[in-house]
Formats: C-alpha cells, structure tokens, sequence
C-alpha cells in the first residue's frame, strides 16, 4: 500500500535555491571566510596555525568519536568522558615515570615504552568507561533523559577528584618525542616531532575503528543498535554487550589521544578533561553527533579554529570562542555537518 | 440497535465557521495529505472518516498549527489560521483532543482543565506573586468553572490524578480540557476509540448537547460508524491523504469509492 | 531496607500532623529567627557556624531559583553560576570604589554613608544595599532572558550542554573585560584574576552606619533570613498560579500544553528569567557578605553544587529544595572535616576537604540511581520519574520550530 506519489503540484520542490543553501549553511560559510581572510592577511601565520590546528585536532578527533560512538547508540552524552581521557594520560606518564625512561634512553627502550604507554592508557581508559557504563548509566536506562545525565556529571566529578589526589599538581611528562625538533618543512611551515607523532599514531587508530564499525560483525551490530535497539535485539544481537563494546571502543580512542596529549602537550592535570571534555564534544557536535567521519572532520576543524583564534584573539578568548560555536550550532544547526536531523532530547 | 433516522436535528445555518482550502502535507518524499479542502459549517457537526493512515490527524493537525501546511489555507470566523502556532489558534477559539491521549497525568483532573483554561485566564504576574483580589477572585473562578466543566462531561472525581483514571474517563477529562478554553469550534480525533456502546452513546449525547446548548461545531474524527452514521450533519471521507467522498451519512454510506476504501474491491 | 524507608515516612507523616501546617511554619520561623541566639547559648564559638549558616542563606535562595527553572519548568540548567556572576558583578559595579572616575572622582552615593572613615568623598558608585539587590534581580532577569532564548527548543542533553556553555562564557567574559567589553571601550569592569574588592557593606537607608561583619553577624544574617523569606514567598506563590500550573504543563507535553493555550515562548522566558533574578538577588548579597567579587568563584563546580540541592533535595518541592540547600551546604563546610580522621585509618594520606567535589559527584551518582525524586520530593515529579516511559507521538525537528514560531504573535 503505497502513499499517494508525489504529484506535479507545485508543492513538491526538489531543488532549492542556492541562497537558501547559503543561508541554511551560513555558519560554515563564515568560518571558511575567517580562514580565507586570515590567510590573505598572513599566509605563513595561518599556515602555522592550520598545521598546529591540525595536530592539535587529532586528538580532539579520537575523543570526539567517543562522545559519538556512545551518543549514536544510547542517545547520551558521556559526560566523564573527559575524564576518561585525562586518565588515560595519567596512566601512561605514570608509566614512563616508574620506568624513569627519559629522552636520553636508546631509542628501542623509548618506542618500546611509549608502545607501552599508550597501549596501557588504551586499557585503562576502556576498562574505566565500560565501568562508567555498568555504573552510571545502565542503571537508568529506562529513566527520563535528565537521570544518566545527572549520574554522569557526578561521575565526573569523582574522576576529576580521582586525578586530583593522585596529582595534585600539575605534572610533566618526560619528552620522549623530542617534541620541539624539526623533521622538516611544507610550504614554509615547519613540521616538527609532535606533529608526525599525532598524526603516526592517530591516523591507524582512526582506519582501524573505521574498518571495525564498517566492516565486522560486531560493528554491524553497533550500528544496528544505532538505528533501533528493540529490533537489534530481535535479530538476536545482545544490544547490553554491543553498548558495553561502544564503550569499550570510545574509551580505547580516548586513553590513546591522553597518552598523544601528554608527550604533545608536555603538562597533564587532573582537570585537563573537562576543558578537552566540551572542545571535543564541539567538535562532535559540529561533525554531526552519531556520525563517525563527522566527529573526524570536527576534531580537525575546531583545532584549526583554536590555533587561529590563538593567534588573532588571544588564549584568554579561545575558550569563549569555541564554546560560542557550539552554542551557534546546537541553536541554529544541531545536524552539524553530516548529521541527520534528529530528535531532540 | 435501531439508527434513528436523520430527524431534524438543530439544522446549522449553513454559514461556514472553517474553511480549510487545497490542504496538502508532504513529509520529505511522503503526501500525508494530497489537496483536501473542507468546511465546518457553524454550529454543525462534521465527521472525518476514513481508513487508517487516511491522513486524517495529519490534517487536524494542519488545522491547529502542529503542522505547517505545505499548500492551503485555513481561514477560521474570517481569520487567517494557517500556520500559526497552536496557542494561538486555540485562542482564536479552536480546541482539539488527541488521539493518543495527551493529559497531562501528574496533574489532577481539575487542574488539567485549568490549565485548558490559561488562555482565557488574565492574571499577570504581580497579580499571582502578590495575591491581589483580582487573582484571587480568578483563580476562584477558575475552579468553579473547572468543576462545572468536569460535572458537564460526567466526571465526577476532581481531585484524582490523570493517569488513575478509567479509559473513558480520559477521553472525558481531554474533552473538559478542551472546552476549557471556550471554543466555538471543537476538534475530536477518535473520541470513543476503546469505549464500550454505553459510553460511546453518552458521547454522542454530549457532542449534541455541545451544540444545542453551547453552540460549538464540532469536527471530529471516527472509526465508530454508528456514532458518525447517527451524529454528523455531513460527513467527509479521506483515504491515502485525499477526499473520496462527502455528503450526508446516508448519501456516504451507499458510496462505492467509500465502500471499496473500507474493504477493498473485493466488496 | 524499603520496610525501614517506609516506616521512616510514616512516621514523619504522623509527625507532621500533630500540627496543621500554618503551625509548623510558625515554629519554623520562630527557630529561625531565634537562631543565633540559640547559637549563642549553645555553642562556645558560634561565629564559624553562624558565618556558614549565612552562606548557606543566600545558597537556598539560588537554590528555590533554580527550581524554578529545573524543578517546576524542567529546563535542566548547567550554568546558573552565570547569574550569580551577574549580580555579584552589579554590586561590585553599583556598591564599591570600581569605578573611580564617575562625577568627577566624587562618585555618586545614594542613601549610602557618602564619606570614608578618613572624611573624605568615597569615589565609585554606591547604592544602598536594598535598592542594588533588586537592580541586580532585574539586571539579572534580563540575561536570564537573553541566555535562555537561544534553547527554547532544544531539549535534554543539548539543552544542558548550552546552558553549561553560557555558563563557561559569561565570567570568562567577565575576565576579560578588564579594558571596555571585547576591546570597546576602556572601563574596567572587573579588575581580571584580582577581582573587586571591598564591596560596600549594607546599611538601612534611613541610617549612615554600616553593618559591621564579619564582626557582628546577627544583623547580616536577619537581612539575609529577611530575603530568604521574601524569595520562599514569591516560589509558593509562583507555584500555585497559572504560571506555576503551565510551567508543569510544558514539561510534561509541550505539545498538548501548547494546543491548550500556553505560551511556550513565554512560558519558558519566565521560568529563567524568574530564576535568573533570584540568582542575582543571592549574587549580591554573597558579594557583599564576602566582601569580594572574583571571577574564580564563579565555576562549573558551583552549578553543579547548587543543582545538587535541587536535584538531592526535591525537585519541584520548595521545602526539599531548602533542605538540600542546608544539607549540602553544611556538609560542604562541616562535614568534611568530620571526615578527615577517616583515610588515615586506612593508610592513606589526603586532606578530605579537597575532594569535596567528588563527594557531591558520589551523592548526586546514589540519588539518581536509588532515590531520583531527592529526599523531599514533589508528589509530581515522584511519579514522573518512576513511571515507565509511554510512546509519544514523535513529531519531526522541523515542526517543533512550528511550536515557537514568533513571527506572528496574535
């Protein structure tokens, strides 16, 4: 029994005019002219902070994709976990530190401890935000939206605390990656140690989540747990340990981008989640929550947009700046880029 | 059970109260609604009939501004209706129940019908922060109006919750609500949807005495054919989001389209 | 344990009906009022408990503010430190020596001792105390107004994630406009990490002394049990109003309620703005009790401290709200340091003080999951959030827009 097709009536339009496109688009409009003006005025600076912002979008990339694995199959935002990610690097300076490797060791004795570094944090940030699962949110699974929320700003505020009585102080991280030496330049700017690190370790971690959801039986089952539990569940996927495996899979992503952020920012804190926490979560939104190669592109994105504003406005103003943009887009584009439109709530 | 005959009801005087012209509802690639135009005769009562997925609440609620139209208008006692915001259309004087009913369930029976009545309530703010006569003697007001408006649909429990009531006893209560906000024309989609052939003829009743006594149109939505058969002045007939068919229920009844729509062709 | 819960109730229900109601709260305010002598009598050193108990003041207050906009509304807000930040501010700005230059240096004085100890002119703008918190209330309202517009239709998670931003936003701005606003301008609104300080003390119009605490803190406290009164006034009036009636409405069906007349636009503008003013009204009195206005008070930690209290408390039941607001409030203060023998004994060495946040993270974990409705909740919000959740009509993004279209209002 098919609807009644589509009439030649004047009501149906398939296409619409290319002012509404820039209208309804206008946001990323304004932001590529910033990038575009800002290049004219500086290209060398710009380019800087492109490569800067790129970088430093890894690892808002690998934390983004937590925030929308979980959001595409639960409808929640995990809000500890930022605080997953601060303990991922917790864990892998305190490594190196028990190790007492510093930058002067043979380089085997240092790739192998950041190997094992980062797979360390990728454990612990996975088992913890599988336990945070078990805890906070399964729980309530049935309860009104604003109940697992509510748990999981109190979880939060136990990691944080978590990481503050385990270092009260702000701490650094030995620079196992030399992490201010130049490899060498691209159109003037300069590539430096920290930068290919990023990207080295990012990018197979990236291909392989993407060959996982894509490609595998359990990513099968992610996604069809995505669309619709109940159904998933009459097709006999256990949809309890599809979510567990989500979270799994979201805290593997953020225990890696802690252990890239200690080595690339040098100083780790316990409170460093909660700002990373909001920026990645930006930048998910941005890409388009739930969607994987969005929360990519959004990671990228928001680290080109911090390194710009750096540079024109001031660190006292970047915060304020990206946080504006997420309230633009949840306001006046909650889609984001890629997403589709959504209930909300 | 015998159909009582088409005796002479109150006959409406024919002007239209609602006009809803060239109605059409597309959901990206889905015509809910393909083209419908409508009246509602003044003090008439008019049912919408047809199967399920007809469109027919799509349409209601192109009529009270759930939904933008994407074509049409709907001009209400001369007034431009179409896409306005639902509070406003109920304050032009357009009320609607729902077909899943939405009372609101931590509430009692009698605040649900005040709150039925927040458009017709004028207290401001100072007024309710600060007590003053004039709110006091509304609010008053309010609640007795509540309780007559909850007597006239037959409940008799005020202060029970909404989620405890019976079946019926909510579809009353959505009924009270409505009235609350003093229409001129009322919305019913599927009123006696799970009553038993008691409860629905008391409905009918009602919906009678609405328009003898309160002078209301009402434009209601029924799957019960000895209810449409026995109370509408005219019935319309939507199948697939269009119209097929409209006339008096005897006229629609021995209506081929209307028949082949309910059963197929086989009939 | 649910047997030992429901006898716990009972008991407090039979308790209650020894008196009517008007009779408790009679011997409620009596106790408050006689409170610090009571204090007084029983207590070598009240002043630490009395100082405490002023805070904690000015806490119910934002805490009945946000119940507003939480509890009745059910707008979850994560940034109502934002409005404490505003009125804190408007003291600093209508109640201190912060703008020096004003009539020639003279500064203006209104029903304000207008000399410094010294007989001089006291620069800056000073305002009596009483006339500044409503000034701050409605200032207040009006960015309530302004920061909750943009999340009339966003519900849930998103909603809380904005209002948390604005929360973020609004003392970084503050921040930074140590010369003019976004680089306008050259006043210094806030003095950076330094922050504004003295605030004005408060004085009765009709008088030139100023109230003296933290020397004598009798007189603050009665002001402040003076606001406390008049704000728990306003709520139950609020609450049993139309606006109080429509509030519940749009939270349980935004859809129904907007068929049934309600405002949504409206509706929810007044639940922030109304919250937004008492968060403005406790903003000053906290500035001027603690004698500073300094963006490192204003942090996420404190909406979510005050949220704790609603939420902990009741949502939606004023006197659940006050309690959650004494309770917190004091544990914050006290109850940690009870604690701080306990790591001890287990071998481990950290001040308990300072993990006070994740203390409240671990109350607010156990509510949610045990007891969501809080300690004294509303008998609405109890059923709402044990009833399981019934299909409701899913209506598409792009016609809830319809629900707040403003583009034509009549």
């Amino acid at each position: 029994m098919e609807a009644a097709s589509i009439p030649e009536s004047p009501a149906a339009r398939t296409r619409k005019p290319f002012g509404t496109v820039i209208l309804d688009n206008i946001l990323w409009v304004l932001l590529a002219a910033a990038l575009i003006i800002y290049f004219v005025q500086d290209p060398k600076q710009t380019l800087d902070d492109v490569k800067t912002g790129l970088s430093n979008g890894t690892i808002w990339a690998l934390i983004a994709l937590g925030y929308t694995l979980v959001y595409g199959i639960i409808e929640l935002i995990n809000f500890a976990h930022g605080e997953v990610f601060m303990i991922g690097s917790f864990v892998s300076v305190s490594l190196w530190q028990t190790l007492g490797v510093t930058p002067d060791n043979a380089f085997i004795a240092i790739l192998g401890s950041m190997l094992i570094g980062l797979i360390l944090a990728m454990l612990a940030s996975s088992v913890l935000n599988v336990m945070i699962e078990r805890v906070a949110y399964k729980p309530l699974r049935n309860a009104p939206k604003l109940a697992p929320l509510i748990t999981a700003i109190g979880m939060s505020f136990i990691l944080q605390n978590v990481g503050l009585l385990w270092r009260p102080q702000p701490d650094s991280s030995p620079d196992l990656i030399g992490s201010q030496k130049d490899y060498f330049k691209v159109f003037g700017v300069a590539i430096e140690h920290s930068d290919v690190f990023a990207f080295v370790v990012t990018v197979p971690l990236l291909v392989g989540l993407l060959w996982f959801v894509g490609s595998t039986r359990y990513g099968k089952a992610m996604r069809a747990t995505a669309q619709d539990p109940d159904a998933a569940r009459l097709m006999g996927i256990n949809v309890d340990r599809t979510i567990s495996l989500t979270f799994l899979l979201g805290g593997l992503l953020a225990g890696a981008a802690g252990m890239i952020y200690a080595l690339y920012n040098g100083t780790i804190q316990f409170n460093q989640g909660f700002t990373a926490g909001l920026i990645a979560f930006t930048a998910a939104v941005m890409g388009g929550i739930g969607n994987l190669k969005g929360a990519v592109v959004g990671g990228l994105i928001i680290g080109v947009i911090q390194s710009i504003s750096d540079t024109h406005y001031g660190q006292v103003w970047t915060p304020a700046v990206v946080f504006s943009i997420l309230i633009l887009i949840m306001v006046f584009k909650p889609q984001g880029l890629f997403g589709e439109e959504t209930r909300e709530g | 059970m015998t159909e009582q005959a088409a005796q002479a009801l109150p006959e409406s005087n024919g002007a239209a109260i609602l006009e809803a012209s060239n109605i059409s509802k597309i959901f990206g690639g889905l015509v809910a609604v393909n083209d419908v135009s409508f009246t509602v005769p003044e003090r008439g009562i008019v049912s919408l009939i047809g199967p399920n997925g007809a469109g027919k609440t799509t349409f209601f609620n192109c009529m009270t501004g759930l939904y933008r139209p994407s074509t049409g208008r709907v001009v209400f006692n001369g007034r431009d209706i179409t896409a306005k915001r639902p509070d406003i259309v109920t304050r032009a004087g357009v009320a609607r129940t729902f077909q899943n009913i939405k009372l609101f369930r931590t509430m009692t029976s009698i605040e649900n019908v005040q709150v039925g009545m927040h458009s017709q309530l004028r207290s401001r703010l100072t007024g309710m922060v600060f007590h003053t006569p004039f709110n006091r003697r509304e609010e008053k007001q309010s609640y007795e109006a509540a309780r007559e408006l909850l007597r006239f649909v037959g409940l008799r429990r005020h202060n029970e919750l909404a989620m405890n009531l019976s079946y019926g006893d909510q579809r009353r209560l959505e009924i009270a609500r409505a009235l609350a906000s003093d229409p001129q024309l009322l919305l019913l989609d599927e009123p006696t949807a799970g009553m038993n052939p008691q409860e629905s003829e008391e409905l009918r009743k009602l919906m009678e005495s609405l328009r003898s006594e309160r002078g209301i149109s009402v434009l209601l939505i029924e799957h019960d054919m000895r209810v449409v058969m026995n109370v509408s002045d005219r019935i319309t007939v939507l199948d697939h989001g269009e119209k097929i068919a409209e006339g008096s229920p005897q006229e629609v009844r021995t209506n081929p389209r209307v028949v082949e729509a309910y059963l197929g062709s086989q009939a | 344990m649910s047997t030992a819960v429901a006898t716990v109730r009972s008991n407090a229900t039979s308790l209650r009906r020894l008196l009517p109601d008007w009779a408790w709260a009679v011997v409620f305010l009596a106790l408050a009022i006689l409170y610090p002598y009571i204090l007084d009598v029983l207590i070598a050193s009240p002043d630490d408990l009395l100082d405490a108990s002023i805070s904690t003041l000015g806490y119910i207050i934002m805490a009945l503010g946000l119940n507003i906009v939480v509890g009745f509304a059910g707008l979850l807000d994560l940034g109502y430190v934002a409005f404490y930040a505003i009125g804190a501010f408007v003291i600093g700005w209508l109640g201190s020596q912060q703008f020096p230059d004003v009539n020639g240096g003279k500064g203006i004085h209104i029903l304000t001792p207008a000399k410094s100890a010294f007989g001089s002119d006291l620069p800056g703008i000073h305002i009596n105390f009483f006339f500044v918190i409503f000034i701050a209330a409605a200032f207040t309202a009006i960015w309530g107004v302004i920061l909750g517009a943009p999340t009339l239709r966003l519900r849930g998670d998103y909603l809380a994630i904005v209002t948390l931003a604005f929360g973020e936003i609004v003392p970084r701005i503050f921040e930074n406009s140590t010369s003019g606003i976004f680089g306008i301008g050259h006043t210094d609104f806030s003095n950076g990490r330094q922050g504004i300080t003295p605030i004005d003390k408060i004085n009765f119009p009709w008088s030139d002394t100023a109230f003296k605490y933290p020397l004598e803190l009798k007189p603050v406290y009665y002001v402040g049990l003076a606001m406390v009164l008049l704000v728990i006034f306003f709520n139950r009036r609020l609450r049993d109003s139309r606006m109080g009636r429509a509030w519940i409405a749009v939270r349980e069906d935004e859809v129904a309620a907007a068929a049934m007349g309600v405002n949504l636009v409206r509706t929810k503008l007044w639940a922030y703005a109304l919250g937004a003013a008492l968060g403005g009204f406790a903003g000053a009195f906290l500035a001027t009790y603690t004698n500073t206005v300094n963006v490192d008070q204003f942090e996420f930690g404190f909406s979510v401290f005050i949220l704790s209290m609603v939420i902990i408390g009741g949502m939606g039941n004023i006197w659940g709200v006050i309690l959650g607001a004494i309770a917190l409030s004091m544990m914050n203060r006290y109850g940690l340091k009870q604690l701080n023998g306990v790591p001890e004994k287990f071998g481990l060495d950290f001040d308990v003080t300072s993990i006070n946040f994740g203390i409240f993270g671990f109350f607010l974990l156990v509510t949610m999951v045990l007891r969501p409705e809080g300690i004294l909740p509303s008998r609405r919000r109890k059923l709402e959030l044990h009833e399981a959740e019934i299909e409701g009509d899913v209506i598409a993004r792009e016609e809830m827009s319809q629900l707040y279209d403003v583009r034509h209002e009549q």
